[in-house]
């Protein structure tokens, strides 16, 4: 609290101008993955299906189903494979409908070597 | 819900009924209930006060929550307030799977609200990501209430949070229809 004064007087104001301007925290909060569709295969799709903790994953056919309403941000399909996916940078994620949090992504049909 | 407590559900469950029925025509009935949904938001613009409600979290979503109070967030320059009794209520912030000992507190606390009322679920449980429906729990909010904006992240942060809230009473666009969550090439941020 002591912390939060001393901020305040050094610079005026510490309340965040978000939504009229952009929060400079948002840049460290955890975020779901996006996913390079030039990348993933089944194999490596099944593969972040399986470490996923939350069931946000899963894979029909050629298309890998993500559904962000799921994901925990936890980061392990990141840790799995880090060429595949990476951090969208992504916190307003509010929607009205529920199936607008449900992410279709196609996969290559064949393996990569 | 009684006839003299209109709500959104019931209006909402109308205009579906009707749409059911005709089996065609649901872009006009599509657009009523986005025309409905606006004028309801319209009249929270300025003024909302938020209920929270947890149906079985860990309480992560309300150390978040509790956060948008604090001198960061500050939710009250918005308009925002919460309030402790759902009848001044005009949004219920639901947190948690919808453990079943809890539906009837939960349906007691949206009837005690008066319409028109907001519902929004708050988290990766309340979505239906974390648990399956069981004997104990639901598994998702939609089950035992009617839910108009959903807010992923497990916790959300405040930030997100606020964005959703404003997502609610229509002052901020919903952005993640847009978006695809699949990069045809490498992302701008690669994590070191």
């Amino acid at each position: 609290m002591t912390l939060w004064f001393l901020r305040g007087l050094r610079r005026g104001v510490v309340t965040t101008w978000y939504p009229a301007r952009p929060d400079s925290s948002a840049a460290s909060l955890p975020t779901p993955p996006v996913f390079r569709a030039d990348v993933l295969d089944r194999a490596t799709a099944d593969r972040l299906v399986e470490v996923c903790p939350s069931r946000a994953l899963r894979r029909e056919s050629d298309t890998l189903i993500f559904d962000l309403g799921a994901c925990t941000a936890c980061g392990r399909c990141q840790d799995a494979a880090p060429e595949a996916a990476t951090p969208s940078g992504e916190f307003e994620l509010a929607a009205t409908s529920r199936a607008h949090l449900v992410k279709r992504i196609p996969l290559l049909r064949e393996a990569r070597s | 819900m009684t006839a003299s407590n209109p709500s959104i559900r019931g209006q909402r469950d109308g205009a579906s009924a009707q749409a059911a029925e005709s089996g065609s025509g649901t872009d006009a009935e599509q657009k009523a209930a986005d025309q409905l949904r606006q004028r309801i938001a319209s009249q929270f613009r300025r003024s909302l006060h938020i209920r929270t409600l947890d149906t079985g979290s860990c309480a992560a979503c309300e150390q978040e929550i509790r956060l948008l109070a604090a001198p960061h967030y500050d939710l009250h320059r918005l308009g925002l307030f919460f309030t402790p009794a759902p009848r001044h209520a005009d949004l219920l912030m639901v947190t948690g799977p919808a453990i079943r000992a809890f539906d009837v507190a939960a349906r007691k606390t949206y009837e005690a609200m008066p319409g028109p009322k907001i519902v929004v679920a708050t988290g990766a449980c309340a979505l239906g990501g974390v648990y399956p429906s069981d004997a104990f729990m639901h598994g998702s909010v939609s089950e035992i209430l009617p839910v108009d904006v959903w807010i992923p992240g497990c916790p959300p942060s405040p930030l997100a949070l606020l964005q959703g809230l404003l997502v609610a009473v229509d002052r901020l666009a919903e952005k993640v229809a847009d978006l695809t969550f699949a990069a045809d090439g490498p992302t701008v941020e690669v994590p070191e």
